[in-house]
């Protein structure tokens, strides 16, 4: 199985995915968002901008990386390995139908891949493949999501859990007031978007989740 | 590492499998195939290319593959082709260290310029003539300014945009290396014939 040398350091256990909405030029919310982080609360942050068109990717993803984001933070883009290394991003987030992490390392062995995956045939090909992490969703009923169908359930989540090694992030829905129920499933991490859009309430939710998630 | 001038590039028609359009157009003696798919998943991407680079091996030509340069860097392409939106070539060919070719499209001599000064290794000059592939921002080139381009640069320059059998021979008087083309092969009846007899075409404007 490959391994990649960022691994062996603790992955954050917040996990925050970009609106989807930035503009051109790196124009945003994403680099408010960044910039009002609380410092003792590394997170993941995945730049998730599926429109862009890939030079406009890049100067987001530049701007990002100027930010001084809490220590142990990891800042990702979705699926383009490329962007990542052009950016010095430290890893990317692949969709189930992206290229799997192992493609990706023969060229990109420092970079961090983590896949989303919906069943346990693809979280046995993630992890074979050499995944650092495995991101699961949705647990709960969430708007964003509501289009892909009924929520997968804390059971499954459960499942998945057990049947992997790795860590596991659990997304949709997910608050400060079931976090918990998803750790008693035996997941690594929560992850969100939805629940990160008020930057007035997002220190205060990730102050929350932080303390549920490091007892 | 640019085939001999001039040639034929055969770019992939989103309407069609670029594999099988790619081996008619080897066929028929293409020098370089793009992978050009906007909205196909990365693993059917992967999955394409590696498919077209075997193909591409077997008749000595080029494998270009569009925008994606993880892609490109997976499945061991020759090189890839950046539009205007796509990374800087400066970035890209970081990545893909000089071995490998990177194509810049430009539709001014100053984008065109610019793409050499950034480590391109050739010019898509285009769209030359009119064409219904990809809505357009601005007018038809034309014939002139890809000339003008060729003159005023020291890469190979490829012609594209809206070119068929009978136009594509004077934008290798011009100076263009090739040309390339998407509809003009993938929309003909016989594509593998389609490609062979622009080949021909253009080799008769050269002697």
């Amino acid at each position: 199985m490959p391994h990649n040398n960022r691994s062996r350091t603790p992955l954050p256990r917040i996990f925050m995915i970009s609106s989807g909405e930035e503009q051109t030029e790196g124009r945003g919310e994403l680099i408010d968002h960044l910039d009002l982080l609380p410092s003792h609360i590394p997170c993941i942050v995945q730049i998730r901008e599926k429109h862009l068109h890939t030079k406009d990717l890049l100067t987001l993803a530049l701007k990002a990386r100027e930010v001084r984001l809490p220590t142990g933070s990891l800042l990702l883009c979705n699926e383009r390995a490329d962007v990542a290394l052009a950016a010095g991003l430290d890893g990317v987030h692949l969709p189930e139908n992206a290229l799997l992490p192992d493609k990706l390392l023969a060229f990109a062995p420092l970079l961090i891949f983590g896949c989303s995956i919906h069943s346990p045939e693809a979280l046995c090909i993630a992890e074979q493949s050499g995944a650092d992490y495995l991101l699961f969703g949705p647990v709960f009923d969430t708007p964003s999501k509501r289009k892909y169908g009924a929520p997968q359930g804390l059971k499954k989540l459960g499942e998945l859990c057990r049947a992997s090694s790795l860590p596991i992030y659990a997304l949709g829905g997910v608050t400060p007031q079931n976090a918990a129920h998803c750790m008693d499933e035996g997941v690594y991490g929560i992850a969100g978007l939805s629940i990160f859009r008020d930057t007035s309430r997002m220190a205060e939710t990730l102050e929350q989740f932080y303390s549920i998630l490091n007892p | 590492m640019i085939p001999s001038s001039p040639f034929l590039c055969v770019i992939t028609d989103e309407a069609y499998c670029p594999v099988t359009l790619a081996e008619e157009a080897l066929k028929g003696g293409a020098a370089m195939i793009q992978l050009r798919h906007k909205t196909a998943s990365g693993s059917q991407l992967f999955t394409w290319a590696v498919a077209i680079r075997n193909l591409c091996c077997e008749y000595h030509a080029l494998f270009i593959i569009n925008d994606r340069v993880d892609i490109a860097l997976a499945s061991e392409a020759d090189g890839v082709h950046l539009g205007q939106d796509d990374l800087p070539a400066a970035a890209a060919r970081k990545l893909l260290g000089n071995s490998r070719i990177i194509g810049v499209s430009a539709s001014s001599l100053e984008e065109a310029v610019q793409a050499e000064k950034d480590g391109a290794d050739y010019i898509g000059f285009g769209h030359v003539y009119p064409t219904v592939s990809k809505l357009k921002e601005h007018a038809p080139l034309g014939p002139k300014n890809l000339q003008k381009t060729v003159k005023s640069i020291s890469l190979p320059v490829v012609a594209i945009g809206g070119i068929t059998i009978e136009n594509a021979p004077i934008l290798i008087s011009m100076g263009a290396s090739g040309v390339a083309v998407i509809s003009a092969v993938s929309r003909a009846e016989n594509p593998s014939k389609a490609a062979s007899d622009i080949i021909s075409v253009l080799q008769k404007s050269v002697q």
